[in-house]
């Protein structure tokens, strides 16, 4: 048993700060971002003619796609990075065990980002030429 | 890692319980389901519980308490001491619901049995009585009175206006009862490293007091993932304040606040 009074221990090492205003504020502006965009997403995907190959490629292509794709890929990776580790943060409380999700976490966001706009963009560039 | 199993010490034996019947010719009997640990005597939890009367009980849940260790069973701990919601000191989960016994009447809790239980994840010193050395010592990291380098006027007390005044005045009517921060989740989690509602309802009640001169300093106190931030807008704690008083909104206020300084 410690010895330390609780004073001591709910003081601890002081307030980090770092960053956790801006993690506050990134969660809200990219949730913010995410509303209308999904909104247009799942808008466009329910209106489409048909779902088979062509048409979603031709869909994804076509005029401004692309762009609204690959931003909503992007801030739904982010808005979840951020999210995902609020998560651990709550409930895993080893520091190695932590460190460890939070590693890769980051590094299966980034990917998932990655793989997401590589293929928009694949499949944009392929259509216009 | 967050338990979601109760360690062995706290999972109730449900066969130990004892009961004790109601009095003869009881007419009006009610059944209080009371939680009780002994730590010295070893063991696990039990629940115990006890048949009133209640034509010869008082109204509140914590009249029936007292009616139980005065003339059932002496051996029941429990704390109280004002008997009219300002000390905070009865504050346990009653049905469920983190209250106040002396404040919350048995006819409000409809015809079953009550169950009764200490605040949620304390550790429990003995039946009714939970260990908050931690919850006060939160309470004492916010550093909850007047901090000002600007000498007090010789000749009178430090003026406030009357609107400044009303910012105030809800978040002082907090009595520290607890029924707020062992309803919180997050608090359950992290109670080491989150301040939880009440001390941070304490931290909001200095940090806009128009007399306090500290204000940088106590939101720089709180500005950490784990102090603060661990609040995630459940809203439990204002849903059980038995004073009617809103920790998650001062809470959302401070993180306001800390936005606001950033541009
Ligand atoms: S609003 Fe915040 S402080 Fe209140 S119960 Fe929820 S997480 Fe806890
Ligand atoms: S805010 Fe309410 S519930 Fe929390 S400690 Fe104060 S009086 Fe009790
Ligand atoms: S005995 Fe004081 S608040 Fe209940």
């Amino acid at each position: 048993m410690s010895l330390r009074t609780p004073l001591g221990r709910v003081l601890n090492h002081g307030a980090a700060r770092s960053g956790v205003v801006s993690h506050w504020i990134v969660e809200r502006v990219t949730g913010l971002a995410l509303a209308p965009l999904s909104i247009w997403l799942l808008v466009q995907l329910l209106a489409l003619p048909a779902s088979d190959y062509a048409s979603v490629t031709t869909w994804i292509a076509a005029g401004w796609n692309p762009v609204w794709l690959t931003l909503t890929v992007l801030l739904a990776a982010w808005h979840s990075w951020q999210g995902v580790q609020v998560v651990v943060e709550d409930y895993v409380h080893g520091f190695a065990a932590k460190t460890l999700l939070l590693l890769l976490s980051a590094f299966a966001h980034a990917l998932v980002a990655a793989s997401g706009v590589y293929a928009i963009l694949h499949v944009a560039f392929r259509s216009t030429t | 890692m967050a338990e979601f199993r109760l360690p062995a010490n706290s999972r109730i034996d449900t066969r130990a319980g004892k009961h004790y019947p109601a009095p003869a010719g009881a007419k009006q009997v009610r059944v209080f389901r009371v939680y009780r640990f002994d730590p010295a005597a070893g063991g696990r939890p039990r629940v115990d519980s006890y048949a009133l009367d209640m034509e010869q009980c008082g109204p509140m849940v914590l009249d029936a308490l007292l009616k139980i260790k005065n003339e059932v069973d002496a051996t029941l701990s429990l704390r109280r001491s004002c008997r009219e919601g300002i000390c905070g000191s009865c504050a346990m989960n009653i049905n469920g619901v983190n209250t106040l016994a002396c404040t919350r009447s048995c006819a409000e809790l409809g015809s079953g049995d009550i169950r009764i239980y200490p605040l949620p994840h304390q550790p429990v010193l003995k039946d009714l009585v939970t260990d908050l050395s931690d919850f006060y010592a939160q309470y004492a990291a916010v550093k909850p009175w007047l901090k000002t380098r600007t000498p007090p006027p010789p000749d009178r007390e430090r003026l406030q206006a009357k609107d400044d005044q009303l910012k105030i005045d809800r978040p002082s009517a907090c009595i520290l009862c607890a029924c707020c921060s062992t309803s919180c989740p997050s608090y359950w989690w992290n109670s080491e490293r989150y301040l939880g509602p009440a001390a941070l309802l304490a931290a909001y009640r200095w940090i806009i007091d128009s007399r306090d001169e500290a204000t940088g300093e106590r939101l720089d106190m709180v500005e950490d993932a784990f102090r603060l931030y661990r609040c995630h807008t459940i809203m439990n704690c204002a849903e059980a304040c038995p004073k009617d008083l809103n920790p998650a909104r001062a809470i959302g206020h401070i993180k306001q606040m800390l936005a606001e300084r950033q541009h």
